[in-house]
């Protein structure tokens, strides 16, 4: 238990958390990689999460056939809506493979290495995006030459 | 009532829920992407669905997908939530708010694949 004593000093020395300022205290809050980890976590996840809902809505005309279907996948056929899911694939890989970094965090001794392994899904990532756009990209390139 | 069975509940089950489920999507997304972008018609095209979906594992698949999709996100979105100091009756509109437009979804979904039909 706290001897009470001397208590009043040490709290001084506490910097207290700004309610009211609450996003420049979060802005000026030192980060280091796993903050940027849990950040970009988060909101790749909340991307993540409202896509499946626009997913189930823009595949919902495959219950009135084909000719609704075709004209509404005509327009994410467009070179444009392409580079969106390249990009929206960047959010998967970063989701999976920090969450691939989390579990092994969490089990096992993981938490020693979390920063290596921090570094290591940006580049894994990076290579398996690049990867993914040649795949995606190969048949609109072929067109071309 | 709520109140006293969130103080119970550590979360060590959903934990872990969220974590194998978490794993099971990392490898059903990477599969779904490279098939949805082999070919540019394969993931926009009514014929290359209707083929697909002559397979029914692959329709088992696909609602495997959307309910560990919809669990995991809809969970992600509630331990959000959680991190904040909210009211009881804050929580429990927030998370029957999640669960119902989960449900719903998940039942659009679910009839958006029973709705192709098996082609002899």
């Amino acid at each position: 238990m706290e001897s009470g004593t001397g208590t009043k000093s040490t709290y001084k020395n506490i910097k207290i958390f700004d309610q009211k300022n609450w996003i420049s205290e979060n802005l000026s809050y030192k980060k280091d990689d796993g903050s940027w980890a849990w950040i970009l976590h988060r909101i790749t996840g909340i991307a993540l999460i409202a896509y499946l809902f626009l997913h189930i809505y823009s595949l919902s005309p495959l219950t009135q056939g084909e000719a609704a279907f075709n004209a509404k996948m005509a327009t994410f056929a467009s070179p444009l809506f392409m580079v969106i899911e390249w990009l929206l694939f960047a959010f998967v890989l970063f989701h999976s493979l920090n969450g691939i970094r989390i579990v092994i965090v969490d089990w096992a001794d993981g938490a020693k290495y979390h920063k290596q392994l921090y570094r290591l899904s940006w580049v894994l990532g990076i290579i398996l995006f690049l990867a993914m756009g040649a795949l995606m990209f190969s048949h609109e390139l072929k067109k071309l030459f | 009532m709520y109140k006293y069975k969130a103080s119970k509940d550590t979360g060590s089950k959903s934990w872990v829920i969220q974590r194998i489920t978490g794993l099971a999507l990392v490898v059903l997304m990477i599969g779904h992407y490279i098939l949805m972008h082999y070919h540019p018609d394969s993931g926009h095209t009514y014929q290359a669905v209707l083929a697909r979906m002559q397979f029914s594992w692959y329709r088992i698949i696909d609602l495997t997908f959307i309910v560990l999709g919809m669990y995991h996100g809809l969970n992600g979105i509630w331990n959000i939530f959680r991190d904040y100091k909210l009211k009881p009756w804050m929580k429990l509109s927030i998370l029957s708010a999640l669960i119902i437009f989960g449900i719903a979804f998940t039942a659009w979904g679910f009839n958006i694949v029973f709705s192709i039909p098996y082609v002899n």
